[in-house]
């Protein structure tokens, strides 16, 4: 998320601004949590690799943006791809191994992920990461006020919305969530399961990709920093106090998870001690949510047994 | 009431950790018949069940399904042949409602496919109409349909046992393997399901059930087979095979 | 020598991930989740020692035992406020697992925020030169690192098959609805791996930080290496724990040396997914299930 060094963006920024920054990260995590509900929420397919899918997609818009001076079009249909394949590679090993044990081996993928993002310094700057990004333009229109780049997020967020509503509320989503409970069910009724849990992957991961595009022209500078276990983890939060299963649930635990942390900034805590807790709050969340509501806010699954015998 | 034969399983052997399941199993199953699997626990019935629906592999032997080997097919493409199941220990989605099991069930669903979603949505939103009109008609002729939008979690083990078996139905599938149908419900509800059962082959199905409960076997069944420890020890018409010497002492060991 | 000194290396590695890995494999025996916050367990050790020794100046010796009181009592408490209640309402080990994470995250970001992010120095000292020992050099807390493994894998056989405790928790282990049955309250059994593991993890910790700085963040990483080390070596066995850990540690040392030690994770993962496509029972574990009808 947002630097945590230095000024906080409420002091850097006017009020107006401000409102819109949080506005457009919001939107972002909605792109982010709605795709991993896809999958984990919907399909049963919890991962912890989800910040690499968002990463790469980050990286492939900026470096054709930064090297080839690409479309804006062209950047987010390759990144699309590319965190697609990505969404491939991690969801084939998913028909092989189960659960919990699964979620290791996404954890695996994460940090792999990040080690190259961190450590092919001639393609990907390294840690120092890639600056300068240019704005999103379409022809000569460049689109730097705010308030237009968040109308874009908007428009991609409402787009994702969707697209992810007609996947659910269909027969396609029926079969996603006969996966999700009962597989075996679902095979002898004819699904191929094993295609379903791989597609879901395919267009999460995509999907997530598009998250990583929008966040590298927002914030014009990005490094492996914030793609890593820890980001996972919090889109992971999103969706779980949201509701898993639950597509309003990923906008409203969008919506809690980066907006009330902010709170905390008028409280007048310095700034690191404010990360401190604004993390260890969404911790206590996840924590709290599991032990007494693990269906959060507006889900209907809970990761818990019954599933896929 | 023989037609030609539908299924044919040929020497089909498995072996669990030196047990042997099933041991040269053959047998054939003719179109529009009721063949009652009938044999004391562990005889190897729902293994046999389970390969000839793609679930467990046989160590040898062959099964054919109108010409087609199932043997090495995974379990939704025997499906998808025309086989359907339903489990000795129930699988349904509790979570879903009664409609979206039955709705679940049916075959070739464009809405299925994301092409089907995003480039041929008129004809997905058809189709599932389609079947919903069917899956109501469905539930309405064993009286469920004001649970239509119930969570299948709601219904008795007798309503849910109704709901497995019209779940077969609704797939369209010519052969319906069925594991225990009535086992563990009212008698009244027997009735209702063996006289669904019985009207099967009328619909162009053909059955072949798992059963302990030998007069429901006797009641419907065309012909019955006796397993004991992976063996078909007596096959026929079920007078015949209750009174086979050898399955009054398989049943008194 | 080059040779012998990667060996070497290799070894005290490989030594450090077995005593790490013992206690988070301990506690997997019969709590069967992978319990995250363990890697803060390990990072809170350090810092208690800290806490202890460079900020209230208590003897050294009384700071480790503060740290290793410290990690047991954290680990019970993660089992019983937690983790016990989730199981009593059915809850599984992915959803243990999940509440793990959250406890791992508040964990971390107490420690951030009572001590700060900077790296925490317990000896002020200059680097040790160190001994040779077979062309090789190495300080001596390497030897204890080395000596302490040997020790506690010798401890935790004889621990494992004629304590009682020991016992109780293999027949756990093996099979939970058994040991019921045969009178063992799991509950107990559970507390006590949790109270094991996490004294146990303490140990690395603080023979770690004799020579090597902290900082909050140094958890995750330590405890996700326990869990390769267990999947390579198999998760039911103990002797699996130093096979795979030695395993770990010659790959990545080697395979760093003809690289770059930047690859180290990278490489320890790759054998992670390895291992869990083509052989998750490890070397030495049992065949794990599959679905069954």
């Amino acid at each position: 998320m947002a630097a945590k060094q230095g000024k906080s963006p409420f002091e850097l920024l006017g009020l107006m601004e401000y409102l819109l920054h949080i506005l457009i990260l919001i939107g972002i995590y909605v792109i982010l949590s709605v795709s991993l509900n896809l999958l984990a929420g919907y399909t049963g397919l919890l991962s912890i690799a989800h910040a690499a899918f968002y990463g790469v997609g980050a990286y492939v818009a900026a470096l054709l943006a930064l090297r080839l001076h690409s479309p804006f079009l062209i950047n987010i249909f390759c990144a699309v791809i590319l965190s697609g394949l990505l969404g491939l590679l991690v969801g084939l090993p998913s028909l092989r191994i189960r659960d919990d044990y699964f979620v290791i081996a996404t954890f695996a993928f994460q940090v792999i992920t990040f080690s190259v993002l961190n450590n092919w310094v001639s393609f990907t700057g390294g840690p120092m990461g890639l600056p300068g990004i240019p704005p999103v333009s379409f022809g000569g229109l460049v689109l730097s006020p705010k308030w237009v780049f968040f109308l874009l997020v908007l428009l991609f967020a409402v787009l994702v919305l969707l697209i992810s509503w007609r996947l659910v509320a269909s027969p396609f989503g029926r079969v996603l969530k006969a996966i999700r409970e009962d597989e075996v069910f679902a095979a002898s009724l004819g699904k191929d399961v094993s295609y379903y849990k791989v597609l879901v992957f395919v267009v999460g991961a995509g999907i997530a990709g598009i998250a990583g595009v929008l966040y590298a022209h927002y914030i014009s500078f990005i490094d492996p920093t914030s793609f890593t276990v820890m980001e996972s983890i919090f889109i992971i939060s999103i969706v779980i106090i949201g509701g898993a299963g639950n597509l309003w649930g990923s906008v409203i635990g969008a919506v809690v998870m980066v907006a009330l942390p902010e709170l905390l900034r008028f409280v007048g805590l310095p700034n690191v001690v404010a990360a401190n807790l604004r993390q260890i709050l969404y911790g206590a969340l996840l924590v709290a949510f599991m032990m007494a509501r693990p269906q959060g806010l507006l889900g209907e699954y809970s990761f818990g047994k019954g599933g896929g015998r | 009431m023989t037609g030609e034969a539908l299924l044919e399983v040929q020497g089909l052997s498995k072996f669990f950790d030196g047990v042997k399941a099933l041991d040269d199993f053959s047998s054939v199953v003719n179109r529009h018949e009721i063949v009652g699997l009938i044999g004391p626990n562990g005889a190897g019935k729902t293994t046999l069940f389970n390969i000839l629906t793609g679930f467990l592999a046989p160590d040898s032997g062959q099964v054919f399904f109108k010409g087609t080997s199932l043997v090495g097919c995974p379990p939704h493409g025997i499906a998808s042949l025309g086989v359907s199941r339903t489990f000795q220990d129930l699988r349904l989605i509790h979570r879903l409602s009664v409609l979206d099991n039955l709705l679940l069930s049916f075959r070739d669903q464009a809405g299925e496919s994301l092409g089907g979603l995003f480039f041929r949505w008129p004809q997905c939103r058809h189709q599932e109409n389609e079947n919903t009109s069917l899956a109501l008609s469905l539930l309405e002729s064993v009286g469920l349909k004001e649970k239509d939008g119930e969570p299948t979690g709601d219904l008795s083990y007798g309503q849910q046992k109704l709901l497995s078996l019209l779940c077969g139905l609704a797939s369209g599938a010519e052969l319906l393997l069925l594991d225990e149908p009535v086992a563990g419900i009212a008698p009244v509800m027997i009735a209702q399901l063996l006289s669904v059962i019985r009207g099967l082959p009328n619909k162009g199905r053909t059955v072949m059930l798992i059963e302990h409960n030998i007069e429901a076997v006797m009641a419907i069944c065309h012909r019955v087979i006796f397993m004991d420890a992976g063996i078909k020890v007596s096959e026929g018409d079920p007078v015949t095979v209750r009174n086979d010497p050898r399955v009054i002492a398989a049943y008194l060991d | 020598m080059i040779f012998s000194q990667l060996v070497i290396n290799a070894i005290i590695a490989g030594s450090f991930y077995a005593l790490v890995a013992i206690g988070f494999s301990l506690i997997y025996k019969t709590a069967r989740f992978f319990h995250f916050a363990h890697g803060s367990v390990y990072t809170v050790a350090a810092y208690l020692c800290y806490l202890c020794f460079s900020l209230w100046h208590l003897p050294l010796l009384i700071a480790f035992a503060a740290a290793i009181v410290g990690c047991i009592v954290l680990g019970v408490l993660c089992e019983l406020l937690i983790y016990r209640p989730l199981r009593g309402r059915g809850a599984g080990s992915l959803e243990l697992a999940i509440a793990s994470l959250g406890i791992f995250i508040i964990l971390q970001n107490t420690l951030s925020l009572l001590f700060g992010e900077e790296t925490k120095t317990l000896f002020s000292v200059e680097v040790k030169e160190g001994m040779m020992l077979f062309g090789a050099k190495i300080t001596s807390t390497q030897i204890a690192i080395i000596a302490s493994a040997l020790f506690v894998l010798f401890c935790g056989f004889i621990l494992l098959k004629h304590t009682r405790i020991g016992i109780q928790l293999r027949a756990v282990a093996n099979d939970p609805t058994l040991a019921v049955i045969s009178g063992i309250d799991r509950n107990t059994v559970v507390m006590m791996s949790f109270a094991l593991g996490s004294g146990l993890v303490a140990i690395p910790s603080l023979l770690l930080f004799t020579e090597i700085d902290v900082t909050p963040t140094i958890g995750l990483n330590i405890f996700m290496m326990s869990v390769v080390v267990m999947i390579i070596g198999g998760i039911d066995s103990i002797p699996g724990v130093y096979l795979g850990a030695m395993f770990l540690s010659f790959v990545q040392t080697f395979g760093t040396y003809f690289s770059s030690s930047k690859w180290q994770e990278a490489i320890a993962f790759c054998l992670l997914l390895l291992f869990l496509l083509f052989r998750p029972q490890g070397f030495l574990g049992r065949k794990a299930g599959k679905i069954t009808l």
